[in-house]
């Protein structure tokens, strides 16, 4: 399914990579880096236009040769960026939301657990699970 | 309770629990006594609320009141009935064993914190409210799903009948 | 309780142990003989982490907000509901970052009898909320001061103001 899932904060930094395979993982942080810059102009054009982003879900961040990256960003400015082999043409965009979805509930779950605190790097292994069940369902 | 709109009411689940999950955390130092002692309190005044919602009478025996704590006091609290089950056979000792732990629903114990009892403050909150029916129980938890068990398990044993005129407070 | 097939924690169980961690962390005081002031911003801080948490549950399914009024609007409305079990009466705002939330009938202040003789307790069963409020704000991307007063029980002010960077 997916090859890279990812969650930054507000701030820009990352809390959680996980990508596979795990050698390419100087390639997924800087494509999940460049993606960022997308994020950000996606958001600025909030509550300027009409047909504004008032959705959480961005969609279709920007393809590459190999990968389409996807975002989604939370009410509190947390970021999730979901990259998919670009061989992958099944998916649908609904599939895509609802992987996003469980992100983000998984998230929910880390931020109101009590030894966790807010911006360190997510060590959990419920969310461990979470993450690899979407990276593994291809292949 | 006043409802303002049917779609937010999923969001009410975790109420208490960030609640009583974070004064777990701040309380980790003497984490034990505390959680006890803080449950015994609340324990003592859950009591009054709970007979007063609820119109249960006075348990005629021990195996009554172990109905009356799952299908009534943890359903109405928490939301879940525990299974009562291995009694001894002196009919003076049970378990409360949950499938699920609402208070400990989102917790992952850090790992230098493995062993914490974390839902210790149950303990308290039964040992005090039973207390308040004349009572004397003690409360263990002898399972716990943050400790990799299957499910969580609470341990009942009936110590003693409390004369009425004990007087009775907070610890 | 089961709804929509997701298990809830009985509202009883916040007052209980709101008033317990309040009684249990102005005891240690006794004890430590430290000052007023440490315990509630003990308390004010704990809020703080439980807003921070609750927040980010509260808006999982819900539009992403316009702008700051927006954001004080679902305060007052769902966060507030979500844990009061009512909205805040009223809103008002200057327009320059404050706001003044007023509760007619606040939630934990109901647990304590009116009367004179109990308002210099009152504040200790603000500094959680205080908390709740600016772990929440702060959570959304604003920072914020967050104060309360009570004039006549069991009603009672916050006063939200933003920290412009």
């Amino acid at each position: 399914m997916a090859v890279c899932v990812a969650v930054i904060t507000k701030e820009n930094y990352p809390l959680y990579i996980s990508n596979i395979p795990a050698a390419n993982e100087l390639k997924f942080h800087y494509t999940v880096h460049t993606s960022l810059d997308v994020v950000e102009e996606k958001l600025s054009a909030v509550g300027k236009t009409a047909s504004d982003l008032r959705e959480l879900y961005l969609g279709l961040l920007y393809p590459t040769e190999d990968y389409k990256v996807y975002g989604y960003v939370a009410n509190t400015k947390v970021k999730f960026v979901i990259v998919i082999d670009s061989s992958n043409t099944s998916f649908r965009d609904n599939e895509i939301r609802s992987m996003f979805r469980k992100l983000h509930t998984a998230y929910t779950d880390v931020m109101c657990n009590p030894f966790y605190t807010p911006g360190d790097p997510i060590r959990s292994k419920t969310f461990d699970n979470v993450i690899s069940s979407m990276m593994m369902q291809v292949c | 309770m006043l409802r303002t709109e049917s779609t937010k009411i999923n969001l009410m689940r975790p109420l208490g629990q960030p609640a009583l999950a974070c004064a777990g955390y701040r309380w980790r130092e003497n984490y034990y006594s505390h959680q006890r002692r803080g449950g015994y309190n609340i324990g003592v005044r859950i009591i009054e609320d709970f007979l007063a919602r609820t119109n249960v009478g006075r348990c005629h025996d021990f195996r009554e009141t172990a109905d009356v704590i799952s299908k009534n006091a943890f359903k109405l609290y928490l939301g879940v009935t525990p299974t009562v089950t291995n009694w001894s056979p002196a009919g003076d000792e049970f378990s409360l064993q949950l499938d699920s732990n609402p208070l400990a629903e989102f917790v992952e114990l850090p790992d230098n914190h493995t062993g914490l009892s974390y839902s210790s403050l149950l303990c308290g909150v039964l040992r005090g409210a039973l207390e308040m029916v004349q009572m004397a129980v003690d409360v263990r938890i002898v399972q716990d799903t943050l400790q990799g068990d299957l499910q969580t398990e609470l341990r009942l044993r009936f110590l003693r009948r409390i004369e009425e005129s004990m007087p009775a407070g907070e610890e | 309780m089961e709804r929509e097939g997701v298990r809830m924690a009985d509202e009883a169980l916040f007052e209980f142990l709101h008033m317990e961690v309040i009684s249990y962390i102005f005891k240690s005081l006794e004890k430590d003989d430290s000052d007023n002031g440490k315990c509630t911003a003990k308390l004010e801080g704990m809020g703080f982490r439980v807003g921070q948490g609750l927040v980010e549950r509260f808006t999982r399914d819900i539009p992403r907000f316009k702008d700051e009024l927006d954001i004080m609007k679902f305060v007052c409305k769902d966060f507030w509901a979500g844990i009061f079990k009512k909205q805040v009466d009223n809103l008002r705002t200057n327009h320059q970052g404050v706001y003044v939330l007023q509760d007619n009938r606040f939630r934990l202040l109901t647990q304590i009898s009116a009367g004179k003789q109990y308002m210099e307790h009152a504040p200790k069963f603000l500094a959680f909320t205080c908390g709740l409020v600016r772990g929440a704000l702060s959570n959304l991307g604003v920072n914020s001061i967050v104060t309360a007063e009570v004039s006549l029980l069991p009603a009672c002010k916050f006063q939200v103001m933003m920290q412009r960077a």
